[in-house]
């Protein structure tokens, strides 16, 4: 199916710097919309509304396809072996900056959900930049990941290449829960 | 199900703003990550690499959770009613300042790709408006809306509750491209 947004030209390097801007604002507005609206359907299933939550993931959907128009347009959707590298860059950023600045923030601020739901994302970011340094090395040798199962745990996003742990290592969560790709 | 996850997520308490702020900062990056890796991963299949197309999507999956639990510490997750006019005020904000002021600036710097991406998104958004709205009305009175199906341009994100049309109003794509849920 041809997707009429992917491979269009970059923006005009002229004059072009205050809709790049906006771009990059809808494509954080639509990307949190979208994860607003999964979060809510779940919301709305549990409070017996199946169709609403329906509407919530339909729309979703919708959001991540302005997302994907985006991120074409502003040409943030490279071969694999690019976008694997600007994965990693994404994950590297969060492991080394982001995420240990805020952990700091909150632990000085004693709010302890916060350090537990940024100590989460820390400790799984470390899983996906090694799978993701890894990976790259096969697809730049034209070769695929091995066709092993994916294992992510739905509570801290713990991320296992292979089988699932007995328990989520980082998390306790029973391995019953993890979701597999 | 639920039960479980709760042990693992200290409950939300009050948030002081630099907590919240990072918090923000991190929902955003988290919901850019896993929009932009269903995309990857995307391309990984149209390349043959469909095991990395494998690993990109459990790695959004992964990200989603992360959105998640950050989004449940900001206190951002409500009853189905009041997700419901969250909803509906997001979108009134895209429609009535964000996307037209990103349509006149794309225009005045002369970039036709923008502007064809933010009038997607906008014509898009006006249809959630209202659907969120209705929705509410009836989630108010205690009921669920209707069970019908609800579909999404995959190019566009034109959103349609019941029938489809022959082809989107909005991108002229056919019914093909819709993806019904």
């Amino acid at each position: 199916m041809e997707h009429p947004f992917l491979n269009t030209p970059p923006l005009p390097e002229d004059g072009g710097a205050m809709t790049a801007e906006n771009l990059k604002t809808a494509l954080a507005g639509e990307s949190q919309a979208s994860q607003k609206y999964l979060a809510f359907a779940d919301v709305a299933d549990n409070e017996g509304y199946p169709n609403v939550a329906r509407l919530f993931r339909a729309v979703a959907y919708a959001e991540s396809t302005h997302a994907r128009n985006h991120l074409s347009v502003l040409n943030g959707i490279g071969s694999t072996a690019d976008n694997l590298k600007a994965a990693w860059g994404g994950e590297t950023f969060e492991i080394d900056e982001m995420y240990p600045a805020y952990a700091a923030v909150a632990k000085m601020q004693g709010n302890e959900s916060a350090q537990t739901s940024i100590c989460y994302a820390l400790k799984a970011e470390q899983d996906h930049q090694a799978i993701y340094d890894s990976t790259l090395r096969g697809v730049e040798g034209k070769k695929d990941l091995d066709a092993t199962p994916v294992f992510v745990c739905p509570v801290c996003g713990h991320t296992e290449l292979g089988r699932a742990p007995d328990d989520c290592p980082r998390c306790g969560t029973n391995a019953a829960y993890f979701k597999k790709f | 199900m639920d039960e479980a996850f709760e042990k693992r997520l200290p409950k939300p308490s009050d948030l002081k703003a630099m907590t919240e702020a990072s918090l923000k900062a991190a929902f955003a990056g988290e919901s850019q990550a896993a929009e932009k890796y269903l995309v990857f991963a995307e391309q990984a299949e149209d390349e043959g690499f469909p095991n990395v197309a494998k690993l990109f999507r459990a790695i959004s999956f992964a990200e989603t959770r992360h959105a998640r639990n950050h989004l449940r510490t900001m206190k951002g997750i409500h009853a189905t009613a009041d997700n419901l006019r969250v909803a509906c005020e997001g979108e009134s904000f895209e429609i009535d300042e964000m996307y037209p002021a990103y349509q006149e600036i794309a225009k005045v710097q002369g970039n036709p790709q923008a502007g064809r991406s933010v009038r997607y998104a906008l014509k898009a958004e006006m249809d959630h408006k209202w659907m969120y709205a209705q929705s509410r009305e009836t989630v108010l009175a205690g009921k669920d809306i209707e069970d019908k199906r609800v579909s999404v341009c995959l190019i566009c994100g034109h959103t349609v509750i019941g029938d489809l049309p022959d082809k989107c109003p909005v991108c002229a794509a056919a019914k093909e491209y819709y993806r019904t849920f």
